[in-house]
């Protein structure tokens, strides 16, 4: 069954078509995988955007893969297999990799605490507001 | 004899730029003010005459001869003028020493003055001898063709036509924020005086710098014809950084300003502003990088600013850790203030540049790691775009908008938050409701509904702080609030409803792409389209193939008729989209191409992008907010009596007109 709609997808797809799955929530994860894969023969576009005869090509894959059932990760994976780490816009989160993810919260999380530190140390009882002028306390 | 005469003028302009240099840091005073006004002045007239060239036609010089071209409409012959790296390295010369010039006539006679203009003076000197000796607009031909070569066509359209003038105002406008910094640092002091000087020209640069992006977003929204207006692209990223460092500059300048701290820091963002621009220029210039707007890509020009870069960055970075250390650091201050809260304001701005910075260089660097078999070729690609930037600095972000009404009504030193936490609870309120209601309504998503509770809390927190200003008695006054407040106010709130109309418009655009012969229809979002076919179209300096389609929406039908363009002179073809605006969002049509082996049968792409206006909407508010800003400061200025600089911890200069020091 599943296998039959894979082949009238594929066959349907023969003219360039962009058929949605029938399922809303399996189309909007198609759509979004659409969106992280680059069209391999254009020069900065995601398939989903892109008009060129194998981003046409390579969405019916995404879908094809969807319907199959394969998860987001798995079909991320099938294109990487065969594009290489290029095809997508997401980088990997293994090796080097994880570094590329945490270094901005590590970054944040380090300099922030450093500063958070040093205000708290110098904090000083006492201290009082400085009163608004006619409201215009603002950026002023 | 015109472009001779232009030629003539950048070289005297290349003079009076090295004596203004030479006398700003030396003796100071009357000369090198004179000398600032005239190297504008002869930049100024200089571009000019390329613009008359480009408007005459005149094919004998060489760039005109490579980028115009005859049957090209009038407008896009002046912006033609620009719309080449010849021609823009010009208008970078023409903004830089304009920029000399504006502060010769405008700023007060000193020595912060004078070293500014001195170092301004090195800038352009710089840049005026890249241009003359690397990238001259004025080489004639001596067999001059009987027409032009074109220009890009992708760059005949008004919004792009006027990107590189505010693009450059904003990046080349760094540069005297730059000399600024660097003078006050030469001076050694960089105190409240220095800030509130500094400020206006770090405003006018960074909400044009805004207008540009913003300019360059909407141009890449329907003239690429993919719909998309921000794609994580080298190019963009290049011109983000600088904003965002600007954007952390702008704020930290309040805190030195008002309070006299943070100085060190606030300079230390002065230099790193531009150096950010020219690291953009770089990107985008000299072709390491493979991008859609990558129009003058060369490597040598690109080694000649990665030069440039080095030299005027490492300068300034030397005389700031040789001066900083020296700065005052200003009155004390509690972590939970307006001071404490623009501290978090620069911490994740930084951060966020930092981030973007990383996510721009890495694929770059992996790249040459490849190329120069550090690490294995065929793992040496990696693309970074979109799901990277959303899942790291949009979550920052958002984080830090959750303080901004907050950080808005805090008073300096030392906030009780207290009652402000009380006056803001029901705009929390407000926000929630508004955010589950369009949840709702929308269907949307836990991460959808979140970034739109953020921006509506950002807009509804500054309305309440805005009414907390007036007091509760007299909300007919807000529009008596002194115009500072207007301008952060507008700019807060754009920020609010860019990212109400970002989120959406991530999230819920749809796209799709149908193959269609004549006759047959498709649907989207309660909308059909039939096609009609395709007929023939010609315009001044192209050919046009034009769909046919009825568009059937609630009972209203007409006709939309995106179409592909093709210009036989630059051998290129453009897409024309038809766009219908509704109240949600845009309704956007692009015609492809012909499907192979099925004649008769074209791609037409549909999308929808919801709420769109916004997003174009907040960006403006936020230059608009910016430019408000500016002349709240410039009117505030006028009748001044001067104002002791010293530094006072007590004592807040009122944000009354007239009061405030000169500039």
């Amino acid at each position: 069954m599943i296998a039959g709609v894979v082949i009238a997808l594929m066959l349907q797809g023969a003219g360039g078509s962009d058929v949605p799955l029938a399922d809303a929530t399996e189309e909007a994860r198609a759509q979004g995988l659409m969106r992280e894969l680059r069209c391999v023969v254009c020069e900065n576009e995601p398939i989903s955007q892109s008009t060129a005869d194998i981003a046409v090509d390579m969405r019916r894959v995404v879908r094809v893969q969807i319907d199959r059932g394969q998860t987001d990760e798995e079909v991320r994976k099938y294109f990487v297999d065969r594009y290489g780490q290029f095809v997508s816009f997401r980088p990997p989160l293994d090796g080097w990799g994880v570094a590329l993810w945490a270094f901005p919260f590590l970054l944040l999380l380090g300099v922030g605490g450093a500063i958070g530190y040093r205000m708290s140390r110098a904090r000083k009882a006492g201290l009082t507001p400085i009163p608004d002028d006619r409201g215009g306390g603002g950026d002023a | 004899m015109i472009a001779e005469l232009g030629h003539l003028l950048a070289f005297l302009a290349l003079a009076t730029a090295a004596a203004q240099s030479y006398l700003g840091l030396t003796t100071g005073g009357e000369a090198p003010r004179r000398l600032a006004v005239a190297t504008g002045m002869f930049l100024v007239l200089s571009m000019l005459t390329l613009v008359i060239s480009f408007v005459r036609l005149d094919f004998s010089v060489a760039l005109v001869a490579k980028n115009s071209h005859s049957l090209k409409p009038i407008i896009y012959r002046i912006a033609g003028a620009w719309g080449n790296h010849e021609g823009s390295m010009l208008l970078w010369c023409v903004i830089m020493a304009g920029y000399g010039a504006a502060a010769a006539l405008w700023m007060r006679n000193d020595r912060l003055r004078d070293r500014a203009l001195g170092v301004q003076g090195l800038l352009t000197l710089g840049s005026l001898t890249y241009l003359l000796f690397a990238s001259s607009p004025f080489t004639r031909l001596a067999d001059p063709p009987l027409d032009g070569g074109g220009m890009n066509p992708l760059l005949q359209d008004p919004a792009v036509a006027l990107h590189p003038p505010f693009l450059y105002m904003g990046y080349v406008g760094m540069s005297f924020v730059f000399s600024l910094a660097a003078a006050g640092l030469i001076n050694g002091t960089i105190d409240r005086d220095w800030a509130k000087r500094v400020r206006p020209w770090a405003l006018t640069a960074w909400s044009s710098l805004t207008v540009g992006i913003a300019l360059g977003s909407i141009w890449a929204y329907y003239e690429l014809g993919w719909g998309g207006w921000w794609f994580w692209d080298p190019v963009e990223n290049a011109s983000f950084m600088p904003w965002l460092v600007g954007a952390a500059l702008v704020h930290s300048l309040i805190v030195t300003e008002k309070r006299g701290g943070m100085a060190a820091w606030t300079v230390f963002l002065a230099v790193l502003s531009f150096c950010l621009a020219l690291l953009g220029t770089f990107l985008v210039r000299s072709g390491v990088m493979t991008s859609v707007h990558a129009f003058a890509t060369d490597p040598t020009r690109g080694l000649v600013l990665l030069a440039g870069l080095g030299v005027a960055g490492g300068a300034a970075l030397a005389l700031f850790a040789w001066r900083a250390p020296k700065l005052a650091s200003g009155p004390e201050f509690d972590p939970v203030s307006r001071e404490g809260a623009l501290v978090l304001n620069n911490l994740f701005l930084s951060v966020g540049a930092a981030l973007v910075l990383l996510g721009t260089v890495t694929p770059m660097v992996v790249q040459w790691l490849g190329e120069i078999k550090v690490i294995p070729p065929e793992s040496a690609s990696l693309s970074i775009g979109e799901p990277y930037f959303q899942l790291t600095l949009a979550p920052m972000i958002a984080v830090l908008l959750l303080f901004l009404p907050l950080a808005q009504a805090a008073p300096w030193r030392k906030a009780d938050l207290s009652p402000l936490l009380k006056w803001l609870t029901p705009a929390m309120g407000l926000a929630l409701a508004g955010a589950l209601v369009a949840m709702a309504l929308g269907g949307w998503g836990i991460w959808l509904g979140f970034g739109v509770l953020v921006g509506l809390w950002v807009v509804v927190g500054v309305g309440f702080d805005l009414w907390r200003r007036v007091g509760p008695a007299g909300i007919g006054r807000v529009f008596r609030l002194p115009l500072t407040v207007w301008g952060m106010a507008i700019a807060h709130i754009g920020v609010g409803v860019f990212v109400i109309g970002a989120t959406v418009e991530s999230a819920a655009r749809v796209e799709r792409t149908f193959p269609l012969s004549n006759g047959q229809s498709a649907e989207m979002a309660g909308w059909t389209f039939e096609f009609q076919g395709v007929h023939s179209e010609e315009g001044p300096n192209y050919y046009a193939t034009q769909a046919d389609i009825k568009v059937t929406h609630g009972g209203t039908t007409e006709m939309i008729h995106p179409e592909k363009r093709f210009y036989p002179v630059a051998d290129t073809s453009t897409t024309e989209v038809a766009i219908r605006k509704t109240l949600g969002g845009d309704v956007y049509v692009a015609l492809g191409d012909t499907i192979r082996d099925e004649p008769g049968v074209w791609r037409i792409r549909i999308a929808h992008h919801p709420m769109i206006d916004w997003v174009f909407g907040g960006a403006s508010l936020i230059a608009v907010g910016g430019f408000i800003s500016l002349v709240a400061r410039l009117r505030r200025r006028a009748p001044a009596p001067a104002e002791s600089p010293a530094i006072d911890p007590t004592a807040e200069a009122p944000a009354t007109p007239g009061v405030g020091a000169t500039a």
